[in-house]
């Protein structure tokens, strides 16, 4: 505790949330001990080649069907879990780092130190986004570790929501919103309990919608062909292998869209369907693969953007309270 | 280093719908005495040393410490809040050791942790187990080891027990006498004062209702009782008058003799301050050393 890089404020901020420093490098430590263990297991244990038979002789893994089987089923919670990381850092910040010391007065002791209210904000961003930022990649360098050679695994799609943001830099944007967005509310709340769940829920709250509106900021591309014989089937081998697909249908000379089951004759009007319902062809609305970077950087620059907006108004409600 | 400690012009602080704390509160501390602020609870004791301490921003007027705003002055002001904010998680040590770290190049060590040493304090035990007293001295110990210039101390010694407080007020005697430090301390308690402060600032309503050297207040005052009308003291300020068995006793700021056929006494500090709170409407005083500059004139009887 006694490098350059641990003085001062720095110091203060690390040996007062010790115990939630260490909890979280523990949670690390043992997401890197089980990923590795079940990496290793996946191995040594392969699937069963030949048939199970009733009487149990299947080789079995701690009750699963395969030790593979096990570590999909883990790498799936775990991608979900990583959602949570950016929400446990705005309750954390929030609540017992800037919201406790307004609660009870603290921060009176800290801001007639030698140093400035803003330094001791400045001081608690840094460290906790430092923090935050490191254990965010370190959980998802294990998790790429857990996922590599797997990557095409049904359960662990690109495009899946927790696997998304566990192998991209949006993740580490949404680690910063935390942190920020925690000092926004902690500064305005100043309340422990209140502040830990406000910030909280506003940082997933940012983190829900912006997955719901992610495949929207980059445009899709279509994929289409003619639709072949008489009935309405069409082939799809023009789509990328591990594309997301947003919509696809099949549509009518005009070029209008309808999905084929809805619009055929005698069906009830229940659906936008057109005038002429002929099918001439098929088209597929697809984010491919490569359009996964395109919408991790805007997507991680928006949440920067919104990390930098807190930022600023968590310093105009410091300034606004104290000299 | 400048000769005044702090100055306030016209200095108003109000919290929105709670109203005011302070309103023109206008005086001047010279560097290098011990001050007493007593008034009423609720008076804007705290809000003028949190104030002071850069911890709150003037919703009016103008405050100057150390010759500079309260920002600016932080490095050498020490301050100790009323209730005593320390952080419950860690030890005494690591609480010096905070005051080390925050306060570089200024922080005594030896000084810090002789006051823990003389409450006999274990220095691993945690704040969270510590009494009100003992939280005290830490916060004391804190203040003290920062080596500032002004320390404002907010009800230092209500927690403690006679004799620790004596002993840390004597402590904080000798470093203030020994560095020539500045200390303005708040209290109702005006016994704890008398011994060990030489300066005073009544406040009450939000205002600075005496302010000066304790023996300049006292020796302003006369306390005098006689059988005659109150119209007879009218060239003096009638500070309080009632009536007693002895016939009429009032505290006045004479100016000049008093006539024939009134007792003259000097008042007790206490005596001085008890007329000063029952009378919100007598003048206030400042004597000149304490009254801001350019306004001495104004507000000196």
């Amino acid at each position: 505790m006694s490098s350059p890089l641990l003085r001062g404020p720095r110091w203060a901020d690390v040996r007062l949330h010790r115990g939630a420093l260490w909890t979280g490098l523990g949670l690390v430590v043992l997401a890197a001990a089980v990923t590795g263990y079940l990496r290793w297991a996946a191995h040594a244990y392969p699937e069963p080649t030949g048939p199970c038979t009733s009487d149990g002789s299947c080789d079995t893994f701690l009750g699963f069907g395969s030790a593979r089987t096990l570590l999909y089923e883990f790498l799936q919670n775990y991608s979900t879990g990583m959602l949570l990381i950016p929400v446990l850092i705005g309750a954390f910040v929030a609540g017992p780092v800037i919201g406790r010391e307004l609660e009870t007065g603290t921060h009176r002791l800290a801001w007639t130190q030698s140093q400035s209210p803003a330094r001791w904000l400045v001081s608690k961003l840094t460290v906790f986004a430092v923090l935050s930022v490191a254990g965010g990649l370190a959980l998802m360098a294990v998790f790429w570790v857990g996922r590599s050679g797997h990557e095409g695994m049904s359960d662990l799609i690109w495009a899946d929501r927790g696997v998304y943001e566990s192998i991209g830099p949006a993740l580490v944007a949404y680690c910063l919103l935390g942190v920020m967005v925690g000092a926004l509310v902690g500064l305005l709340v100043r309340r422990t309990l209140v502040a830990l769940a406000a910030g909280g829920l506003i940082t997933g709250l940012v983190l829900l919608g912006m997955g719901s509106v992610r495949w929207e900021l980059f445009p899709v591309r279509t994929v289409s062909g003619p639709a072949s014989g008489t009935r309405t089937s069409y082939t799809m081998h023009d789509i990328p292998v591990h594309s997301l697909i947003m919509d696809m249908g099949v549509h009518n000379t005009a070029g209008e869209r309808f999905v084929a089951g809805q619009c055929s004759p005698g069906q009830m009007a229940d659906f936008p369907c057109p005038s002429d319902t002929r099918v001439t062809g098929w088209y597929a609305d697809v984010h491919p693969y490569s359009h996964f970077w395109y919408v991790q950087l805007i997507e991680t620059a928006i949440v920067l953007a919104l990390a930098a907006a807190a930022l600023y108004a968590a310093f105009r409600v410091l300034r606004r309270r104290t000299v | 280093m400048t000769d005044t400690a702090i100055e306030a012009a016209a200095l108003a602080m109000s919290y929105g719908r709670r109203g005011h704390a302070l309103r023109d509160c206008s005086f001047r501390l010279p560097a290098g005495r011990i001050c007493a602020v007593v008034g009423p609870n609720g008076a804007g004791k705290s809000t003028l040393l949190a104030l002071a301490a850069g911890l709150l921003k003037p919703t009016g007027g103008a405050l100057t410490v150390l010759g500079t705003d309260p920002a600016t002055a932080r490095e050498h002001v020490a301050y100790v809040a009323q209730d005593k904010p320390l952080y419950p998680q860690l030890s005494i040590a690591d609480t010096l050791r905070l005051g080390a770290e925050l306060n570089p190049g200024r922080w005594d060590t030896g000084l810090a942790e002789r006051v823990v040493r003389e409450g006999d304090l274990d220095p691993n035990l945690r704040v969270r187990t510590l009494s009100g007293g003992q939280r005290t001295r830490v916060a004391l110990a804190l203040a003290l080891g920062k080596r500032a210039e002004l320390l404002l101390l907010d009800e230092p010694m209500a927690d403690l027990d006679p004799l620790a407080r004596h002993q840390l007020m004597g402590t904080l005697m000798a470093e203030a006498a020994e560095h020539g430090t500045t200390v303005v301390m708040s209290s109702h308690i005006v016994g704890e004062l008398a011994e060990s402060c030489d300066h005073l600032l009544l406040v009450s309503g939000g205002r600075v209702r005496l302010g000066g050297g304790i023996d300049d207040l006292v020796s302003a005052h006369a306390l005098v009782t006689g059988r005659r009308p109150v119209e007879d003291l009218a060239p003096h300020t009638v500070v309080e008058s009632r009536a007693t068995g002895r016939g009429l006793a009032a505290l006045i700021r004479p100016d000049g003799p008093v006539g024939e056929g009134w007792d003259v006494e000097e008042p007790s500090l206490e005596e001085l301050l008890l007329a000063h709170l029952r009378s919100p409407e007598s003048p206030a005083l400042l004597t000149p050393s304490t009254a801001p500059a350019g306004r001495e004139r104004e507000v000196t009887a």
